[in-house]
């Protein structure tokens, strides 16, 4: 098998879908990249098993044939390599692998290509079109939330439930929680599944920057994604999501309104003395008047601001991780928030002021218990 | 706090406990168990029942009775194996019918809660209306009964609960918590358990009546502080919130081996998986404690604990598993074979202040 190739156009490619190569793979085997020539079309599959990406890339050739290259060892040398047309000679018998530079050749010891893993094949789905930037923001909007206790597979990745009104985007490590519904994206039938936060990692690096119609497919055990030249199958988390619609308190009498931006590098300020394990912060809330405190008792360190805000409700003090607050506060993009809260031990909702039509966002984050509430 | 008769009749509680809940679950499963005598446990000879169905129970078998004797007791009682995940599982669904209701939930076990419903998510007033819709929705998704008892606190909803079982609803209303309790025998009351209801007994006290004429002074003197509880439930009052977030005092895993154990190997060899247990909830809820306790059970039934403590909370499961191994090798040989083995770690972070601690969504 033989064909030419752009050092360039290669290197992209393989660099778009490399994110799924681990570099310990439960099988060697999956430390390679998968080629298949087929006239002039090059097919590269990578996988990890749980997630398998694909592309295709145009060569010069005239061929047909299968070979699993190194993926480290042919990066590197790609990324080596100036721009030019490169060619691979591959030896189907011994599974050798030349590639021809105009600096000169490099042999791999490639493996044999029957061993690598079959993709799952994704048919009778329900399937969904979507623009990149409305997955690309739901993915970005949510993912930071999610749970890495792999004791709660379910938490560990994204609940997608998709409707014929909109998509709602939920994740949560019982810590906090999000819910990002937009009504740009919808499917003639309802449908929901968990994705794993790795693939939506996966899928967000590797999303055009310019905007594109990108392909969903779903079924009770992958979800199909496809745009541009990649395509990319992922396998479902199959557990039972948390009922978080019942985890968000709905009567919230205390409402506080506060300057996003100007909250956030406050609690930024106010972090660095508060105690390094719990990152605890305080915020004492009186009519149109927020202070948010902290202090380190090992280190007698302790701070104290005083923000101008609007604030609805009966006085009260709340204690939050700041690490939490000020995550959410960063992923969010509007001027103003509302905070809702009911009680010192109970859920508070972050909620943007100014959000698009489209959009619908809520956060949520539990509280650290103060001293002074028992 | 001192209860005024406003302040005491203001909350609505309920508690709610599942009928003969695991034996319950293998007769729904497995039709051949109904209306036979059902123990969930080991059959072998070494098992604890962990649970009777109704018509075991009538033979006098109680759960946390050696399978032996249960054998003894009825010769055709039929044991099945337990399945936790089950069990959990309907747990799980129980609890999300509670939760459309209050989020303060305080689970005692898989099968048995008190809710607060003074104030409800769905703005019921009445808190037998609430008790009925939850029996009647466990029922329809679990296909399994519960008995609920309501009132204005914890031990009343709790003995109310216990009434009318199975598939019983009692109602206690403001007022009659008192005349309720006074007729009742002291062992009948959550928080006397068999050793106190004997010492009661020599005492001449036998019902909540005879309770209620000792004064706080007495109790107290016979009781500790405990007697200031006693004094109180006699008179159907207990101040006692709804915790969502119940603390724990300890976390343990024990297991009785299907053959005793005589080599510290063998010893060692059984510990290992309770130290995992152990360990695996201490990450899960990153509480941690200061104390490793090991248990051995003799075949003669002779309990040997011994424990060991560190100034801070172990988060390393390395220590744990070193304290622990230390532990069993400074009393082997054991006197005597061993039957069962249990690591339980106590003096857990959240039993000190409570300031700092992350709350954790209720799922």
């Amino acid at each position: 098998m033989k064909f030419v190739v752009s050092s360039s156009v290669l290197l992209k490619q393989l660099s778009a879908i490399n994110g799924v190569v681990s570099t310990n793979p439960i099988v060697p085997i999956l430390e390679n990249f998968l080629f298949k020539l087929e006239g002039n079309t090059l097919t590269v599959t990578a996988s990890d098993l749980q997630t398998v990406m694909i592309t295709e890339i145009e060569v010069e050739a005239g061929d047909k044939g299968a070979i699993a290259v190194p993926a480290k060892l042919l990066l590197d040398t790609l990324r080596g390599l100036p721009e030019q047309p490169i060619t691979f000679n591959v030896d189907e018998e011994t599974f050798g692998t030349e590639i021809v530079s105009d600096n000169g050749r490099y042999k791999l010891s490639g493996e044999n290509p029957i061993d690598f893993p079959k993709t799952p094949s994704v048919n009778r789905g329900q399937s969904v079109e979507l623009s990149s930037a409305s997955l690309a923001t739901a993915i970005s909007n949510t993912i930071f939330a999610t749970s890495t206790d792999d004791l709660r597979p379910a938490m560990t990745g994204v609940f997608v439930q998709i409707g014929t009104e909109n998509a709602t985007f939920v994740a949560t490590d019982g810590h906090r929680l999000v819910r990002y519904r937009r009504s740009d994206i919808k499917s003639s039938s309802d449908t929901s599944m968990i994705i794993q936060r790795k693939a939506l990692n996966l899928l967000k690096s590797c999303l055009p920057s310019e905007d594109m119609v990108v392909k969903a497919e779903f079924t009770s055990s992958n979800a199909f994604f496809s745009f541009g030249n990649i395509r990319m199958i992922c396998r479902l988390i199959d557990e039972r999501f948390p009922d978080y619609e019942n985890a968000i308190p709905t009567n919230n009498p205390n409402t506080l309104t506060i300057n996003r931006a100007e909250m956030l590098n406050s609690l930024k300020r106010i972090s660095i003395y508060s105690n390094r394990t719990t990152h605890q912060v305080r915020l004492k809330m009186t009519l149109n008047d927020l202070s948010i405190s902290a202090e380190d008792l090992d280190y007698s360190n302790e701070a104290n601001e005083r923000l101008m805000c609007e604030y609805n409700g009966d006085d009260m003090e709340i204690g939050f991780n700041a690490k939490f607050l000020i995550e959410i506060l960063s992923n969010l993009t509007c001027k103003n928030v509302t905070f809702e809260l009911s009680a010192p031990n109970r859920a508070g909702l972050i909620i943007p002021v100014e959000q698009e039509d489209y959009e619908d966002i809520l956060m949520l984050v539990m509280p650290v218990m103060l001293n002074t509430y028992a | 706090m001192e209860a005024g008769p406003d302040k005491e009749y203001s909350r609505k509680i309920i508690h709610i406990d599942m009928d003969a809940f695991f034996a319950s679950v293998e007769q729904r499963d497995n039709p051949e168990l109904r209306g036979k005598p059902v123990a969930v446990g080991g059959g072998s000879e070494r098992g604890v029942v962990a649970a009777a169905s109704y018509e075991a129970r009538r033979y006098g078998v109680r759960s946390a009775m050696s399978s032996r004797i249960a054998k003894r007791k009825c010769p055709h009682l039929i044991f099945v194996k337990h399945r936790f995940e089950v069990y959990k599982y309907v747990s799980g669904q129980i609890r999300e019918i509670f939760a459309e209701y209050t989020p303060l939930i305080e689970p005692l076990s898989l099968d048995e809660a008190y809710l607060d419903v003074t104030e409800n998510l769905k703005g019921m007033r009445s808190a037998t209306h609430i008790a009925q819709e939850i029996k009647y929705k466990i029922k329809k998704a679990t296909s399994l009964t519960a008995s609920a008892g309501v009132s204005y606190n914890k031990f009343l909803a709790k003995l109310a609960s216990d009434h009318r079982k199975p598939d019983g609803l009692f109602v206690v209303k403001p007022g009659e918590g008192e005349a309720f309790v006074a007729n009742l025998p002291v062992e009948q009351f959550h928080g006397i358990g068999r050793v106190t209801a004997e010492r009661m007994h020599q005492l001449g006290i036998r019902t909540g009546l005879d309770l209620r004429a000792q004064t706080e002074d007495f109790l107290r003197k016979h009781f500790g502080k405990a007697g200031g509880h006693y004094y109180k439930i006699s008179r159907g009052q207990d101040d006692r919130p709804v915790e969502p977030d119940r603390v724990r005092k300890s976390v343990g895993s024990e297991n009785t081996f299907e053959r005793d154990l005589e080599t510290l190997a063998e010893m060692q060899l059984g510990l290992a998986p309770l130290i995992d247990d152990v360990w695996k909830w201490c990450e899960r809820t990153r509480i941690f404690g200061r104390t490793v306790t090991v248990k051995i059970k003799l075949n003669d039934f002779q309990n040997l604990t011994r424990s060991r403590s560190s100034l801070l909370p172990i988060k390393d499961y390395a220590f744990i598993e070193q304290m622990a191994y230390d532990l069993l090798e400074e009393n082997f040989p054991t006197p005597r074979p061993v039957r069962l083995l249990g690591v339980s770690i106590s003096n857990l972070e959240d039993t000190q202040p409570y300031e700092g601690k992350q709350l954790t969504l209720n799922f």
